[in-house]
């Protein structure tokens, strides 16, 4: 007993030191880890080093590295997405993302998830379809079976850059490699403007149906909910112009006049308006609003 | 030999540098839940991850096996009592050589099985756009094996000229980042881009390129993951250099050895 007590005694003096470490560890934690959660993403990342470099630092882990620039991009994303409930508060660094996304399929030029979130979001939120098609010519001398990439290509060609040739090609194309009569059928559509809300939906849909990652679908549910309700707005117009010969002259007249039922809510937070021309807009511009970090 | 083989395998059982590095193997169960972060492709994300961490388990295992064999016995005096037995110094190494290569065949196999068995799990959950194509994820891991089984010989002759484990260890570790480099070297040397280096350096990359070992065949993993045909002309050519350049190899440690003053 006594031989006991002696031993803690010895033991009082480190066990109090650890004991007051653990509490300045506790102190510093705190601010520490919301310091690191604060970090600009580029500071979070380092800046990426040269692609020769890179590669031959991954040694025989190519893949794992590409996967994990990707990850990274999509967590960057997901985050911001998450903050505000939904609304994007920090404008997003596309640049990084993008050049983050060109040393992935660099390092691994397979990778289907470098060119579905290219496809998904930097084409929609910044004005990069080009780069997009370059990525996505570049990903179909790889992936050769995979009708997805001509799908995305085409889409872009004829939904972004109104060139309906190019568009019918890449459509045609993803119409052979997955034996799909649709894609051969949007193909021709593509050469009629008219049908591009239809289009569009039909393209969402494709996209949030294989989604397995939750913040994907959430966005791109959000940007099918919009694009429907303006489709909504254009078939009521059309009905209007059918009945009475004119254009109306605001989206509430449709409603006062009995061809919408209500008025559809803009998921991103914005108002349905009709242009001059009786085009259906809205002043969200399907984005969420963006405002500058304070 | 057979029994300095059996000896070497059963040694590395009992050996608490194998326990440490197995435990990476607990990793194995996780895969399928960290596969799922992917967006398109998780059944390619965890046959991505599980071929990742069985090639460096293996790595691992034959930079610090490999590396320290050999010095081991040196280092506590047990090639004394070996070399007095009616044995050669080269039946000796090659036997010490061959038990790790076998255990790293075992390895290799044991975790395949676990790998294959975890895919499996993760592509009934979420089924791939293409079929899993199996014979080719064997087929990496095998090859895999036979990637590090060249290290081995790397690290046996480095063992053999060195009295410490730190040229075994670390050269053999320097050995595999310029061998699995040296093929991106060599192309970017010849490529249009590599016109504007000195042509002494060109010269000197293509030579180091024709003596240093070529890790980079031996990488499948595109072929596994995503189910790119394969060439067998290339995995048989593959194979063929493996046996040449690790005989080669072996040899000169076997004459490094032979030689050697053991004190």
């Amino acid at each position: 007993m006594a031989a006991a007590s002696r031993g803690w005694r010895r033991l009082a003096r480190p066990l109090a030191v650890t004991l007051l470490l653990v509490v300045c560890y506790g102190a510093i934690i705190t601010p520490f880890a919301s310091y690191m959660r604060n970090k600009p993403f580029v500071e979070k990342l380092g800046t990426l080093p040269r692609v020769e470099v890179l590669r031959a630092i991954a040694a025989d882990q190519k893949q794992v590295v590409a996967e994990g620039l990707i990850l990274d991009v999509l967590m960057y994303f997901g985050g911001l997405l998450g903050k505000e409930k939904g609304k994007v508060v920090v404008p997003p660094d596309f640049q990084a993302m993008s050049r983050l996304l060109h040393g992935a399929v660099q390092l691994d030029p397979y990778n289907m998830d470098a060119y579905y979130f290219a496809q998904a979001i930097l084409v929609w939120d910044v004005d990069q379809v080009k780069l997009a098609n370059n990525l996505l010519d570049y990903g179909m001398k790889y992936r050769s079976w995979d009708w997805y990439l001509p799908f995305f290509a085409g889409f872009n060609y004829g939904y972004f850059l109104k060139d309906y040739p190019q568009a019918a090609k890449y459509y045609m194309k993803a119409g052979e490699l997955s034996g799909n009569e649709l894609f051969i059928n949007l193909a021709g559509r593509y050469l009629n403007e008219s049908g591009q809300n239809d289009l569009a939906i039909a393209y969402l849909k494709t996209m949030a149906k294989g989604a397995k990652n939750k913040v994907m679908w959430e966005s791109l549910t959000t940007r099918l909910k919009a694009l429907e309700a303006m489709r909504a707005i254009g078939t009521a117009r059309d009905a209007f112009h059918n009945a009475t010969g004119r254009l109306p002259s605001s989206v509430q007249q449709l409603l006062y006049a009995g061809y919408l039922q209500e008025i559809p809510k803009d998921p991103y937070g914005g108002t349905f308006y009709l242009a001059a021309d009786g085009t259906v807009k809205t002043t969200s511009n399907l984005a969420y609003p963006v405002k500058k970090k304070q | 030999m057979f029994d300095i083989v059996r000896i070497t395998v059963k040694g590395i059982f009992r050996d608490r540098v194998f326990h440490g590095i197995l435990m990476a193997a607990l990793l194995l169960p996780l895969i399928p839940s960290i596969s799922q972060l992917s967006m398109r492709q998780v059944t390619e994300l965890s046959v991505t991850l599980s071929l990742s961490l069985i090639s460096f388990i293996l790595l691992l295992l034959a930079v610090f096996l490999g590396g320290t064999s050999l010095w081991k016995d040196m280092e506590r005096r047990y090639t004394f009592s070996v070399l007095s037995l009616p044995i050669t110094r080269t039946t000796y190494l090659l036997g010490r050589f061959f038990g790790v290569a076998l255990f790293l065949l075992i390895t290799a196999a044991v975790l395949g099985f676990v790998a294959s068995v975890v895919v499996t799990i993760v592509a009934g959950n979420f089924p791939p756009d293409r079929p899993v194509v199996w014979n080719n994820i064997y087929l990496c891991v095998l090859f895999d094996a036979f990637k590090y089984i060249l290290l081995l010989a790397v690290a046996v002759l480095f063992s053999t000229v060195s009295t410490s484990f730190f040229l075994p260890i670390f050269g053999t570790i320097s050995a595999f980042l310029v061998g699995s480099a040296s093929q991106q070297v060599y192309d970017y040397v010849h490529s249009s881009s590599g016109q504007v280096l000195s042509p002494l350096v060109r010269q000197a990359a293509t030579a180091l390129y024709y003596v240093l070992p070529n890790f980079s065949a031996f990488d499948l993993k595109v072929n596994a993951i995503y189910g790119v045909p394969l060439s067998t002309g290339g995995i048989v050519l593959t194979v063929c250099y493996l046996v040449v350049y690790a005989a080669v190899l072996l040899s000169v440690a076997a004459i490094i050895f032979s030689k050697r003053e053991m004190k």
